[in-house]
């Protein structure tokens, strides 16, 4: 018989929670630079200039394409290897959440870019326009016109984006970080492969929790921000 | 940096595309019929299948792949062996592809139902109604008025799907099915050429992404003409 025992879940939880703060501030942080890194890549697209558009759009073809474990495994194993033979620069002993926050930014930017430039879009360009006439500079007209319209937009694939980014962060056991889902496999590693499904049980409630709490933010926004537009 | 090893590693990896594309012809075929009773069933209120689809939808989108991978592959060999005691098939020996085929199918029926439904929801009423009116049975409607008017407006969501599918494929190492990904796993930890081969399939995914691409943009073409 399968054997399953349920209050195994509820004892796991605590140590992969510890594992939880690595997770998230992988998250905060891809977030952080993924999102100033897509900027520029909506921003080249939207810009006008052709060589710019170019080398975002293949950019983001190519990180389309990119399965996110085969870009992990790129970046953990190739990056170092690469730069070696290139520059002669050993960056072996950098710690592998480096390696980590370095693919999930590649990944993120390129997806989040979509979204920022779907948003942009989408805001009337009467909007611009009128910011222009009554005396704003571009940046102005940008940072208090187009930025809180566009967010508003954006918010739900922004929500969206993060999920993924959330699920893709779940691929960096493969190279051996201790994440939520390391902390896991570790643990059924001590248990000598015994409770797996108890203890991947207890990371799925984990991320589920994590996605819920992802969700009811992004709703309690999306409702303040349509508030104050009424 | 060994162009040689390139070339040879290039022609091995090659062996895992029918592997990759393989599990992702079966899981669309699998979950083709559950997403489309979903879809319908969501479409004609019938109860019970929104809420269940709601929340099956929110669990499959919030739990990563890797998980789901992992999770079904500790369960189901033993499950299987449980079930199968009697019988003379020994579970063991069992392609793991065969789970794969079931994990994938299972992730992708929530997704595909969700474009069936918005590309059904996209024709116009009046569609079915007119094709009802002129005396045509439930079913011929669908099939010959409404499904090929929605195909349009599914195509983008489709390739979308696809390209995602493919991409989830590459996680099947982890269950010892050897597409493109295991292979360059195998062949990097054998010569300690980690950047050459991942370098690889790099280059064979975005080649075989590409040319899903270039279909659907076909696919889109053509229909459109319709």
């Amino acid at each position: 018989m399968v054997s399953y025992n349920p209050s195994y879940v509820l004892s796991f939880l605590p140590g992969l929670l510890s594992a939880l703060p690595l997770t998230l501030f992988i998250v905060v942080f891809t977030i952080t630079v993924g999102s100033l890194f897509g900027g520029a890549l909506s921003w080249a697209q939207l810009s006008g200039d052709k060589v710019l558009n170019a080398i975002a759009k293949a950019y983001i073809f190519i990180v389309r394409c990119t399965p996110p474990i085969v870009m992990l495994f790129m970046v953990f194993y190739g990056l170092p290897e690469f730069l070696k033979w290139w520059l002669g620069i050993d960056i072996n002993s950098w710690s592998r959440t480096v390696f980590v926050i370095i693919a999930m930014i590649l990944l993120f930017a390129a997806s989040i870019s979509e979204v920022f430039k779907s948003a942009f879009e989408a805001i009337p360009k009467g909007q611009l326009e009128a910011g222009l006439s009554i005396g704003l500079t571009g940046f102005q007209t940008f940072l208090r016109i187009l930025l809180p319209q566009g967010f508003r937009i954006a918010l739900p694939n922004i929500t969206n984006a993060i999920l993924n980014l959330l699920k893709d962060t779940a691929l960096a056991y493969t190279i051996g970080l201790a994440d939520v889902m390391g902390a896991g496999n570790l643990l059924i590693g001590r248990n000598l492969g015994n409770y797996s499904l108890e203890t991947y049980t207890a990371v799925a409630i984990i991320y589920w929790v994590l996605a819920l709490l992802l969700s009811l933010l992004d709703h309690t926004l999306e409702k303040s921000l349509d508030y104050n537009r009424n | 940096m060994n162009f040689q090893y390139i070339l040879e590693t290039f022609i091995k990896a090659l062996s895992g595309i029918p592997v990759t594309l393989g599990i992702t012809v079966v899981s669309i075929i699998l979950s083709f019929i559950p997403a489309l009773f979903l879809a319908l069933g969501r479409l004609y209120k019938v109860k019970g299948v929104t809420k269940f689809a709601i929340v099956y939808l929110a669990f499959i989108r919030s739990t990563p792949p890797i998980l789901l991978i992992l999770f079904f592959y500790s369960l189901f060999p033993s499950l299987l062996n449980n079930l199968l005691k009697s019988t003379s098939i020994n579970v063991f020996d069992l392609n793991p592809i065969i789970y794969a085929f079931v994990i994938f199918s299972l992730m992708t029926t929530g997704t595909l139902s969700e474009i069936i439904r918005s590309a059904i929801l996209t024709v116009d009423k009046g569609q079915l109604e007119a094709a009802q009116a002129i005396g045509l049975t439930n079913t011929q409607a669908y099939l010959r008025i409404v499904f090929p008017q929605a195909i349009k407006s599914a195509l983008p969501n489709l390739c979308n799907l696809v390209i995602n599918l493919v991409k989830g494929t590459s996680l099947v190492f982890v269950m010892t099915v050897k597409d493109i990904t295991a292979i360059a796993k195998i062949e990097a930890a054998y010569g300690y050429h980690y950047f050459e081969s991942y370098f690889v399939i790099f280059v064979i995914y975005i080649l075989i992404c590409g040319l899903i691409q270039l279909v659907f943009h076909f696919l889109e073409k053509k229909v459109a003409i319709i």
